[in-house]
Formats: C-alpha cells, sequence, structure tokens
C-alpha cells in the first residue's frame, strides 16, 4: 500500500499485499518471460518451416493445473487467516448481524471487543457531508473529526439518503454505509492528520464527500473537548463576515454545493447563486430574507423547507452568526 | 439432419439501403453487428477523452460535475452493453456459421431482431445523452453509474427521464442479447458440418457456446431487476425500498459478474484461433482448454458476492465468495499457459493479428493476477471503489477483450471486405495501443494504491495523485490515435488493399476455404470436417501429403 498505515488493520492488509504481490510478480515474469523468449525463439526463419505438430502433454497439462490450484489455497490460507486476526480487533464486519446468523463463539468474543472501546461516536452520511456527533449529544462536527490519539474509536454510522462509504485510506477497511442499517469500524491511531473520502459513488458532488480525520494526544483532545462543550452553552459573539467567510470556504463544505462568483465556491447543487445573495427577497423561495429568517434556515433547513437538499450542518450558534455577517455582504 | 429455415425470398443481398434494412443474411447482419458496435466504442472512447482531460490536473473543470458522472456513466455502459458484448456478437454473426460449414444461422429473422433491438437501444440511450447536452432534455442522461445502485438510482435521488431512457436502454439490450444466444446455440448444435464432432468444433465457437449459455442464464435476472427499478420509479411498487438496497446489487452482479466472462471468452476464442495459425501448430491441449472455458463458465455463476465484500454480507458468505472468485484463476491458468505452449517450439509469424493476441496474452495476465488480488477479503476492504479497481477491470476488457477483438478484425476483416489490411500500419496501430494502454491503467494501480476513489469529477493538488493521473491521459490519447490509424488503414485497404485470397493466413477452420467475402450462400457444397484442422487437411492433400491423423482415438 503506499499510503502508510496506521492502524493494526491496515498494517494486516499491507503484510497480506506484500505477499500475495511477490506471488504475483513471479507468476508475471514467468508469463512474460514465455512470451518474450518464445517470440524470439521460435520465430519464422524459413517461408516452409513446419514444426512438429505437439498436441499436448497431459504431465505437463496436469502440473499446471494442480500448481495454481495449490498457490490459490495457500493464499486463500493466508487471507482467511489474516481476516481472522482482524476480526479479533474488531473490523467492519458488523458483529450484531453476525450473532445473529451463526451463534458461535468468536462471534460472541467480538461482541465483547466490540463493546470495549475507548469512544463510540456517532456518523451519519448525507449527500454530500459526513457528521459526527460525540458521547452526550452536545458535541458534533462536519468534515473533520477529532479523535484522541492511541484510543479505540468505533463509529457507529448510518445515512440519510443514500449508500455512502466512510473510508480512511491510512487506517485500512472501509464499510458501506446502507440505508436503514446501522455499520461499525473500528481504528486506533497514532497522532496525526488522516485524509479520506467517501468511496461509494454517491451523486453529483460525491467527489466533495471529503472526511478528514485528527487524532489529537489525549490531553489535547480532553482540552478541545471541553472548549466544545462551554462553547455550546456559552455567550454568542456578534458575527463576524471574515470568520463567516472562512466557515463557508475552509471549516465547512457550504462552498461544495453553492456558488459565489470569484471565490472557490463553484458548486452546482444549490440552485440560485448566491452572489448577490443580500440582494434576494427570499430564503430559498420560501421566506422573506431577514436576518431572523436565515438564522433559523440555517439552523435547520428542512423545518423551513422540507426536501430541500441542503441539509442540516449541525451550525454552533457562533457559527450561525458569523454566517449571517458574512452572509449579508453579498451584494 | 435439423431443417434448416432458409428463408423462400432471395432479395436478402439486393443492393441498397433497403436490401441492408431488409437483409437476414447473417455475413449483412454481423457486417452491420460490427460497424454500429464501432462507432458505439468510437463514441464512448470519446467519452473516455473527455474524462481523461478533466482528471490531468487537479481541479479542473473542463466539464461541470453533473456531465462528468453522466460521462462516466454512458462511458462505462457503452463500452460494456454497445461495444464489448454485441461486437463479439457480430464477429459470431459472421463467423459462427462460416466456421461450421453452414449457410445462415438457425433463425435468420430471430437474427435480424437482434441486430435492430441493438441499433434502436444504442440510439435512443446515446441520443438521450446527446440531447441532454443540448438542453432538450431536462435533468440530462443517467449519472447513477453503469452499477446504478438503489437508493441512488430511486426516482427521488435521480428524478430525471433520462434514468428511464437509460434502463429501458439496457433492457432492449437485455432482449437483444438472449435472442442472439438462442440463436447462436441452435445453430451451433443443429447446424455444423459433416464430422464436425464435438472435439472438432472451432475454439471460437466453443467460446460463443459457453457465452450464450452464460447469457441464456444471467441477463433474465438483469432483465428482471431493471424492469423492478423502472416499476419501482415509475409505479411505486418497492421492490428495491430501504429494507431491499442490497437486493439490486444481488441482482445486479448475478448479471455482471458473468458480464465479464461473457466479454472475455468470445476473445479468448479468437486468441485461441489465431495463435495455432501464427505458429503453424496445434492448439497446445484442446480439449483442456475447452473444459477450461466450460469452467469459466460455470464458475462465473458462483462469484458475483465478491463485488459485495464490504455491502455488509454475512462473513461466512463472503468467505465461500473469496474461493470461489480465486478458483476461477485455475482454469484461466490453464488456458494462459496452454496458449503460451501453443507458441513453443511453433514457427511465430509476427503478423498484426498474432501481435494484437500478444497483446493480449501479455496485459490479460496483470488483470488475471490483480483479479486474485481484490479477491481477497481483507485487501478487497482497502480497494473496493478506488482506482485500482479501475485499473484492473481495464487490464481484463481492454487488455483482453479489447486487444482480442482488434487481434479478430486485422485476422477476419480481409475475410469480410476480400482486402488485406496494412500489416506496417497495423503494427504501429499495435505498437501504439500496447504502449497507450499500459500508460493509461498502469499508473492507476498505484493511484488506488494512494487512495484514490474511482467515479469522482475532481481533486485537489494535495493529494499526491496529479503525476499518475497525467500520465494516464497521455495515454488515453495514445490509444486514441492508435485507434485513427486503425481506421485510417481500413478505409485504405478497402480502396487499395491487397486482395485476400481464400486463405491469406494459412487458416484452420472452414471460413477459410470459401471466397473472400463469401458468397450469399456460403459454401458451394456443403463441406465435410476430418480433423479439428480441416482447411490445413486439404492444403495438405492439395500439396500431396497425406492429411495429419486425428487427434481423437
Amino acid at each position: 500500500m503506499l499510503v502508510p498505515p496506521a492502524s493494526y488493520d491496515a498494517r494486516l492488509i499491507n503484510d497480506l499485499f506484500g505477499i500475495v504481490y511477490v506471488l504475483s510478480f513471479i507468476i508475471f515474469i514467468l508469463v512474460e518471460g514465455l512470451i518474450v523468449f518464445s517470440v524470439i525463439k521460435f520465430r519464422r526463419r524459413r517461408a516452409d518451416e513446419t514444426p512438429n505438430q505437439v498436441h499436448g502433454n497431459t504431465a505437463a497439462e496436469i502440473g499446471w493445473t494442480v500448481a495454481p490450484a495449490l498457490v490459490v489455497g495457500v493464499v486463500f490460507g493466508f487471507a482467511v487467516d489474516t481476516l481472522g486476526r482482524m476480526t479479533a480487533r474488531g473490523s467492519p464486519t458488523m458483529p450484531l448481524a453476525h450473532v445473529h446468523n451463526i451463534n458461535d463463539k468468536e462471534a460472541l468474543r467480538r461482541i465483547e471487543e466490540a463493546k470495549q472501546v475507548d469512544l463510540v461516536i456517532e456518523v451519519v452520511g448525507r449527500q454530500w457531508v459526513w457528521q459526527y456527533k460525540y458521547p452526550g449529544g452536545n458535541v458534533t462536527a462536519n468534515e473533520t473529526l477529532i479523535v484522541p490519539a492511541n484510543k479505540t474509536i468505533r463509529l457507529d454510522m448510518t445515512t440519510a439518503d443514500v449508500i455512502h462509504a466512510w473510508w480512511m485510506p491510512a487506517f485500512g477497511p472501509m464499510l458501506y454505509v446502507n440505508p436503514g442499517e446501522v455499520s461499525y469500524v473500528w481504528f486506533n491511531v497514532p497522532p496525526g492528520e488522516y485524509i479520506g473520502q467517501c468511496n461509494v459513488f454517491c451523486g453529483v458532488a460525491h467527489a466533495q464527500m471529503i472526511s478528514k480525520v485528527r487524532a489529537l494526544p489525549e490531553d489535547e483532545y480532553n482540552r478541545w473537548f471541553q472548549e466544545q462543550t462551554a462553547g455550546v452553552s456559552g455567550r454568542v459573539a456578534v458575527g463576524d463576515p471574515q470568520r463567516g467567510k472562512d466557515i463557508f470556504m475552509n471549516q465547512n463544505i457550504c462552498w461544495s454545493c453553492h456558488t459565489i462568483d470569484g471565490t472557490k465556491a463553484q458548486g452546482n447543487v444549490a440552485p440560485r447563486s448566491l452572489t448577490r445573495f443580500a440582494t434576494y427577497d427570499t430564503i430559498a423561495e420560501v421566506v422573506p430574507n431577514t436576518a431572523e429568517n436565515l438564522r433559523d434556515w440555517l439552523h435547520d433547513p428542512q423545518a423551513i423547507k422540507p426536501g430541500t437538499a441542503m441539509p442540516n450542518l449541525n451550525l454552533k450558534p457562533q457559527e450561525i452568526e458569523d454566517l449571517v455577517a458574512y452572509l449579508q455582504t453579498l451584494r | 439432419m435439423a431443417t434448416i429455415s432458409i428463408p423462400a425470398r432471395t432479395d436478402y443481398m439486393k443492393r441498397g439501403i433497403a436490401g441492408w434494412l431488409a437483409t437476414v443474411d447473417h455475413k449483412r447482419i454481423g457486417i452491420m453487428y460490427l460497424a454500429s458496435t464501432f462507432v458505439f466504442f468510437l463514441l464512448s472512447g470519446l467519452m473516455a477523452l473527455v474524462i481523461r482531460l478533466q482528471l490531468a490536473a487537479p481541479g479542473l473543470q473542463i466539464v461541470n460535475q453533473d456531465l462528468y458522472n453522466q460521462l462516466f456513466t454512458m462511458h462505462g455502459t457503452g463500452m460494456i452493453f454497445l461495444f464489448t458484448i454485441p461486437c463479439l456478437v457480430g464477429f459470431a454473426n459472421y463467423f459462427l456459421p462460416l466456421q461450421i460449414g453452414a449457410r445462415d444461422v438457425a433463425f435468420p429473422r430471430l437474427n435480424a431482431l437482434s441486430l435492430w433491438l441493438l441499433v434502436f437501444a444504442g440510439v435512443v440511450m446515446e441520443g438521450g445523452f446527446v440531447l441532454g447536452i443540448l438542453g432538450l432534455l431536462p435533468g440530462g442522461a443517467s449519472n447513477a453509474a453503469w452499477t446504478a445502485y438503489v437508493p441512488l438510482s430511486n426516482k427521488q435521488f435521480s428524478p430525471q427521464i433520462g434514468m428511464d431512457i437509460w434502463l429501458l436502454g439496457v433492457v432492449l439490450l437485455g432482449v437483444s442479447s438472449t435472442l442472439g444466444a438462442v440463436n447462436f446455440l441452435v445453430t451451433a448444435y443443429t447446424m455444423r458440418a459433416q464430422g464436425m464432432t464435438i472435439w472438432r468444433i472451432p475454439m471460437f465457437v466453443w467460446a460463443m457456446i459457453v457465452t450464450a449459455a452464460m447469457v441464456l442464464i444471467a441477463t433474465p435476472v438483469l432483465t428482471a431487476a431493471l424492469a423492478m427499478l423502472i416499476a419501482d420509479r415509475n409505479f411505486a411498487t418497492q421492490f428495491f425500498n430501504t429494507a431491499n438496497a442490497r437486493l439490486w446489487q444481488h441482482m445486479f452482479w448475478f448479471y455482471s459478474h458473468p458480464a465479464v466472462y461473457i466479454m472475455i471468452l468470445p476473445a479468448m476464442g479468437i486468441v485461441s484461433e489465431i495463435l495455432p495459425v501464427f505458429s503453424r501448430k496445434p492448439l497446445f491441449g484442446l480439449k483442456a482448454v475447452v473444459v477450461s472455458t466450460i469452467l469459466i463458465g460455470i464458475l462465473g455463476f458462483t462469484t458475483w458476492v465478491h463485488h459485495m465484500f464490504v455491502s455488509g454480507v454475512d462473513p461466512i458468505v463472503e468467505r465461500f465468495f473469496m474461493l470461489t472468485t480465486m478458483i476461477i484463476a485455475v482454469p484461466t491458468g490453464v488456458k494462459m499457459f496452454n496458449w503460451l505452449f501453443t507458441l513453443w517450439g511453433g514457427s511465430i509469424s509476427l503478423k498484426t493479428p498474432l501481435l494484437m493476441c500478444l497483446g493480449f496474452l501479455s496485459t490479460f495476465v496483470i488483470g488475471g493476477l490483480t483479479g486474485v488480488i481484490q479477491a481477497l477479503i481483507p485487501l478487497d476492504m482497502q480497494l473496493h471503489n478506488t482506482y485500482w479497481v479501475v485499473a484492473h477491470f481495464h487490464y481484463v476488457l481492454f487488455g483482453g477483450s479489447v486487444f482480442g477483438i482488434f487481434a479478430g478484425f486485422y485476422y477476419w476483416l480481409p475475410k469480410i471486405t476480400g482486402r488485406l489490411l496494412n500489416d506496417t500500419l497495423g503494427k504501429i496501430n499495435f505498437a501504439l495501443m500496447w504502449v497507450g494502454f499500459n500508460l493509461t491503467f498502469f499508473p492507476m494501480h498505484l493511484l488506488g494504491l494512494m487512495g484514490m476513489p474511482r467515479r469522482i469529477a475532481t481533486y485537489t493538488g494535495d493529494r499526491g495523485w496529479d503525476l499518475g493521473n497525467l500520465i494516464a491521459t497521455i495515454g488515453a490519447f495514445m490509444i486514441a490515435v492508435s485507434v485513427l490509424i486503425f481506421m485510417a488503414n481500413f478505409i485504405q485497404s478497402l480502396r487499395r488493399g491487397e486482395p485476400a485470397g481464400n486463405d491469406p493466413w494459412e487458416g484452420n477452420t472452414l471460413e477459410w476455404t470459401t471466397t473472400s467475402p463469401p458468397p450469399e450462400h456460403n459454401f458451394a457444397v456443403l463441406p465435410s470436417v476430418n480433423s479439428e484442422r480441416p482447411v490445413r487437411d486439404l492444403r495438405l492433400a492439395a500439396a500431396g501429403q497425406p492429411p495429419a491423423a486425428s487427434r481423437e482415438h
């Protein structure tokens, strides 16, 4: 793998890849070598030459039936072994469904291990953003997931619309998030910044459904979490258009669906351009374009216009203030 | 003897457009299959070039994301359903009756129906796409990828009429394909020349028999799934509602994995025809090749869940499908080694048809090996839906099927037109195509390992994917140039190509006993067969040598 593996499972995958890569390379060289050698050695030298009419060779044919079968058997063994070790760590093969289907000891052990995680985060995938909800329900995040490093994190994932797949290449396994189901992934990674993106084609802005993970040392994570919790109940300052623009373009994913001329926001999901938003009479053609309505809209678009493509982004009150301030500068 | 239903009317060799429209002659129908599918190949290829331009550098917006999604949907659909599958059917139309020494297929009118269903469906699907670009079709063509996973493809998330057009088009193609399969099976079963016993059936015919059987079993399942989705979208039937989203995947892949073999087996058949001719040796281990072909056909139906290893399927079921998928490597490996040892010890003539076959062997082996790698569940969890997968299936379907098809063009077009293609241009065609192909698709393995997902309309510059994508785009344009050279070669051969004669390659099979192009009734006297290489026997007899002993005991 060209992405350095960060988790235990990713390292197992990497090791298995190494083994089959070497085996495949040997077969590859053998086949290409035979082609090149034959073409050079047995090229036609005289127009009338007639080679020996060999129809086959039973021993050789049995040989190249049995040999690949053995290689396949060995590789299958390696793969099953890797799977066994991966699932012991809690890989994404839904443990609950597994127990439901085959009531074996191995599965029960996995269920127990699945419970022993340090942090469970709820994940909702929707067109075209990943949303995270931390235990307690007060702290949420979009796009960038902040977790403590070297702790086992389990993501309980659902989807609000179509099939998505949350995937960090450095963490190894991915799993589809199917409608009406909960999918799980586990990971335990060292401090660092990781990037991945939705890996099931999920509609127009699929390419913008980026997910980032920032794994912080435990004390830094705790400090961040405290700040977030405090931020929810803290006082809201007057909106700052500059901060609002930063939220729109960088911290959040508004830019991927909306268009504002002269900026990186060139999305074509939203029906109207926001370039002159402040001059519009309405918000989403349903309510008058006032600051109060805009706050309500950003807080929960679905409540104002059910079925609108704009998702509830779980924006914090301060972020809403800043965004309102920014949007009102667009003339 | 079976009754051969040759229509009483003999106006099907009439000149002019009416003659072509009304024809039930398998050769004319075959030509129209090849010509129309080649047009679809060019269209789908153009779409691929736009896709490659968009991805040549990070952040490009040559087309908007919605159009990009339509482009890769139509590229995949077009290349699979409108080019690779029916183009090989086109070869079978022309050459299967000739190779078994028959005057036509068993059901000539059904054959014409298959063709016109294909043409109609293709025009509707591509026409819908073009209308969408021109702004005449609200919402444009289907943009849910060729896999059309629900719920993305249902009315809520894909409300455009273009999605229904796409679904109806694929239904029609399924019907066309199924009718063709019935026709080939009956033809090969009932209309073989006297003496053409089971081990004397030409390899391409064997491949078509197995392919037709697979089409017959697999295609109705896809057609049913498409009809159910159409009903879901338009009549609120709830076949694939939220609780059943995975059912679509099962039904789709129950057809679409065997479809890989439907696309590769006939190409393998072409390779198995050409290698012996250009090495002047019999096919090494003929029976093993035939048995392997049949085994691939059977095992092909036991692997579809390997597309769903990360969809949430029971782990034990996954392990079963991992093993069955890997086992296919065994019969495939047997065929590979039998081909290699057909070359071994031969008298190898490096004409373009053989070079294209070597292109097949040298690239298909990579597609086969990456297939086994990807069959391993732990690796699939990492590689699923990345560019590694795109690389893998292009090594199978371009490295395999398309090189096989081009081998077929260079080998058989002289029989169809009566004129040889220029071999030097052919060699340039091959070299550019082979190098361009590997430049395009090899870097995609690395992009996949770097974590680049497929079906993304753009990417940012901070992911390290720039160089691989740029090389792939350069390679794609080399392939385009090689196809232009092929077209130039074809046109010049029609105008002033060297006359092919009956048998320009010292062929083995019956199509080389008749004139190029063959007369309306194919053979003045229906031939009889004493070995798996009847035309070689005739050549030896004419030279005063005793015919080779049959391999049968």
